[in-house]
């Protein structure tokens, strides 16, 4: 009799429960969390119950704007080209002396071993760096104040400039410390290390992605530099996070030499 | 020694020996997907290699050693025979006949639809057939286990039906439930689908039976785990059950709650309202009730073991345990193991958490770790527990069951760690090849290298396992002692009468009709109801 008692008494406990939770669930699914994100999404409160049952057209939600947080905001979009090809060197050139000469000279071939070459560089990577700089995806204690002075048309105007500029010659007084192996890895890669070859973007006609910079006559200190810092982290602003994937790869003493490698004639 | 020990024996060995040839194909495919170059590799063998894999561990290791481990329980737990002895054996011989076809088929290349049924990939019909022939032989064993426990009932009026047999039926009317879905699924669409009968199907209802299915399926895999921690593992350390009743609420928990909430794998798919995947997220978070009681019973079982063992303070009861005892050890991996893969569950049942683990990684490892881990460490401790009686014989020592089960445990959790940070990472599940050298992926290599070594792990401890259970053959003249008939673990309070409610399956079938009235009755009605989408209907490429 007791266990009979207990049975009745624990079958409505059972039924009581399953009831009540399958209310708030059903509250909760089907009115009250569809009313609620309805209203962002510009729904009336039955459209959106009914939405949550599957019954009817879809609406037209309004669009949720969600903050991205991209390592570059530079887009590769017909505005973007547009205004690379509206560029004006001439203007370029003004603007350079006001703010570039200082450090990258006119004719774009810096002294300082630590500064970039700029001369036949890529419009579109100069355009990519500064536009970074200024927002901040790339810092500079000295080019990130100076790109935030520039507007857009400034900065695709000394892109142009500096790109129109004949690059320096390559450093050809000596023989290239770099060996074999490291003209491997700029050509071929290293497969055991999952390395891709830096010719695969860096190549001397069409490679990677838009943005990638032209490495041969650059400095080799800055090469180097770079690629310590894409290493470290410290540099992020490569896309997909390339440069820094395949800089983590390299030792320090490789490093160096792809800087002089790039540098003298091969 | 138990009568039908043969029966057993071959159940048993058929799930072993596939699962040792499934192991070497799983290590292949890690391979296969690492930078690091493996023979044979294209991606049709590894999408063949897949679906063998996976049908293997998913549906024979598992179908095989349920039924195998469900007749032993029936006769050792209840101390009668099994009813239709023959009918085990027709069930044995569908089973075998099904495999075979299957596994043909497979390595014929007409099947590489990776072991899940969703159209329109779409496989040879003898595939669909054998396993059809599998779960047929898998119905015989249901009928037989509820007819064990009612005709024990009618024997024995009033008295409480032995947990491992409550917790055996228990999965024999959830496996009927489960199978329902795919059931329905395979002969009213797939079938005549692969015969070349229909020209389109509605994928977004192929999709929901199977989800039907999916997810229960995982809970009847895992039953015979929680069988071993409720009734073998207390016993095995020493000491006893801390609660009957808990065990009988979380198997009929299990049944309750494992089944109307498949609708989780479908949380990316458009078929479906967000209101009903909601109610099923809710559903699936009951889930993790019957195993949080379980976490609690099993450790406050174990926690009574060590204390009458002479362990004392907050934790000295655990180290007093005797961890050279296979199933004592095999339950405390187990449960790290849960640990971990339970937490993960967690995030891929979230609704919205769901969205960045989707068909990722991820979700290998998570199954690979609750099933591989968890559920098939104990099915190791189960075959370690009950060789002995069915074979007359026992090792000298179990240090070699030990290491092995140590091995598996630590290659589980070196190939699933770095499987669920890839997944984070965004790497793909169920695909055949990765480039590393694209700088975009480069990052995972060493991740994926560190899983391969786990996968090697785990194929030196399947070998071991073998090993192990020849070495009962094989050492006839030290092996041979009087083995002692099979006990279960007693409770500390052994009930004298429990209510109905939980001595039978009645209401909760009840129960279970009412949830997947509510979980599933509308979205799949609504493929009837409604239109389908046009993106929802596939055309199939007819007969292969």
């Amino acid at each position: 009799m007791a266990m009979d008692r207990l049975g009745r008494t624990w079958r409505l406990r059972v039924g009581a429960t399953l009831v009540v939770f399958l209310a708030v669930m059903a509250a909760l699914g089907f009115v009250i969390i569809p009313v609620i994100e309805g209203r962002q999404a510009g729904l009336d409160p039955f459209t959106a119950i009914c939405r949550a049952f599957g019954i009817g057209t879809p609406g037209t939600a309004a669009a949720v704007t969600a903050p991205a947080r991209p390592e570059t905001h530079v887009a590769w979009t017909a505005p973007t080209f547009a205004a690379l090809a509206a560029a004006d060197k001439t203007a370029g050139a003004t603007a350079a002396q006001a703010a570039c000469v200082a450090c990258h000279a006119a004719d774009g071939t810096s002294p300082d071993p630590a500064v970039p070459h700029m001369a036949g560089q890529s419009a579109f990577a100069i355009f990519k760096e500064l536009r970074d700089y200024k927002d901040g995806a790339r810092v500079n204690d000295t080019m990130s104040p100076i790109a935030q002075s520039l507007d857009d048309k400034e900065m695709a105007d000394v892109a142009a400039y500096y790109a129109s500029l004949k690059p320096a010659g390559l450093d050809a007084s000596h023989p290239s410390p770099a060996g074999p192996e490291i003209e491997a890895i700029a050509l071929r890669g290293d497969p055991s290390r999952t390395l891709p070859p830096c010719a695969a973007c860096h190549a001397a006609g069409a490679g990677g992605p838009l943005e990638t910079p032209v490495l041969t006559g650059q400095s080799p200190a800055y090469v180097e530099s770079q690629l310590q810092a894409f290493a470290k982290g410290e540099r992020h602003n490569d896309t997909f996070m390339g440069m820094r994937a395949i800089a983590a790869k390299l030792t320090p003493r490789e490093m160096a030499l792809l800087g002089a490698y790039y540098a003298t004639p091969r | 020694m138990v009568p039908a020990r043969r029966l057993v024996l071959a159940y048993l060995w058929t799930a072993f020996t596939v699962f040792a040839a499934a192991v070497v194909l799983g290590v292949w495919q890690m391979w296969v997907r690492s930078p690091i170059a493996a023979p044979f590799s294209t991606p049709d063998n590894y999408y063949l290699s897949v679906t063998a894999h996976g049908t293997a561990m998913a549906y024979v290791l598992t179908t095989f050693f349920i039924m195998g481990f469900g007749y032993y329980a029936a006769e050792t737990a209840l101390d009668q025979k099994v009813p239709g002895p023959r009918w085990a054996w027709v069930a044995y011989a569908l089973g075998v006949i099904g495999v075979v076809m299957a596994i043909v088929t497979i390595f014929a290349g007409r099947a590489s639809v990776l072991y899940t049924f969703y159209p329109p990939l779409t496989a040879s019909v003898f595939y669909y057939l054998g396993l059809v022939l599998v779960v047929v032989g898998s119905w015989i064993w249901c009928v037989q286990m509820i007819a064990a426990m009612a005709l024990w009932k009618r024997a024995n009026p009033g008295k409480p039906v032995p947990l491992a047999m409550f917790a055996t039926v228990s999965n024999a009317m959830l496996w009927l439930w489960t199978t329902a879905g795919v059931a329905v699924e395979l002969l009213f669409i797939v079938i005549p689908a692969a015969l070349g009968l229909t020209e389109t199907v509605d994928v977004g209802l192929t999709r929901t039976l199977f989800s039907w299915t999916l997810h229960a399926i995982v809970y009847f895999w895992l039953i015979p785990a929680y069988i071993a921690f409720y009734t073998m593992a207390p016993r095995a350390a020493g000491g006893r059950l801390y609660s009957d009743t808990m065990g009988r609420l979380s198997f009929v928990l299990f049944l309750v709650c494992s089944l109307p909430v498949g609708m989780h794998h479908l949380f990316m798919d458009p078929e479906h309202s967000s209101g009903f995947k909601f109610v099923q997220m809710s559903l699936t978070v009951l889930v993790t009730v019957p195993t949080l009681l379980t976490i609690f019973t099993i450790p406050a079982s174990l926690e009574i073991a060590g204390r009458m063992r002479g362990g004392t303070g907050l934790f000295g009861w655990i180290g007093a345990l005797p961890w050279r005892e296979p199933m004592v050890l095999a339950t405390g991996l187990a449960f790290v193991m849960l640990w971990f893969g339970g937490g993960g569950g967690l995030i891929n049942m979230s609704y919205a958490m769901n969205a960045m683990v989707h068909n990722t990684s991820w979700v290998t490892a998570h199954f690979h770790l609750i099933f591989g881990g968890t559920v098939v460490i104990m099915y190791f401790a189960i075959a370690y527990e009950i060789w002995p009686h069915l074979t007359g014989r026992a090792p000298v020592s179990p240090r070699g069951q030990c290491a092995q089960l140590w091995l598996w445990a630590i290659g589980m959790m070196v190939m699933t760690v770095p499987w669920h940070w890839l997944g984070l990472e965004g790497q793909w599940r169920r695909v055949a090849h990765f480039d590393y050298a694209d700088p975009a992926i480069a990052g995972w290599a060493p991740w994926v290298d560190a899983s391969v070594v786990g996968g090697v792990i785990l194929l030196v401890s399947a070998a071991m396992f073998v090993a192990n259970l020849l070495a009962f053959y094989a050492d006839a003249t030290v092996a041979l002692r009087p083995v002692p008939p099979q006990r279960y673990a007693i409770a500390a309070h052994p009930p004298a009468r429990v209510p109905a409610m939980f001595n039978g399956f009645g209401m909760w079938n009840v129960v279970v009709l009412v949830l997947m009235l509510c979980a599933y009755g509308y979205p799949i009605a609504q493929s009837f109801i409604l239109p389908a989408p046009q993106a929802n209907v596939h055309r199939m490429s007819g007969a292969s």
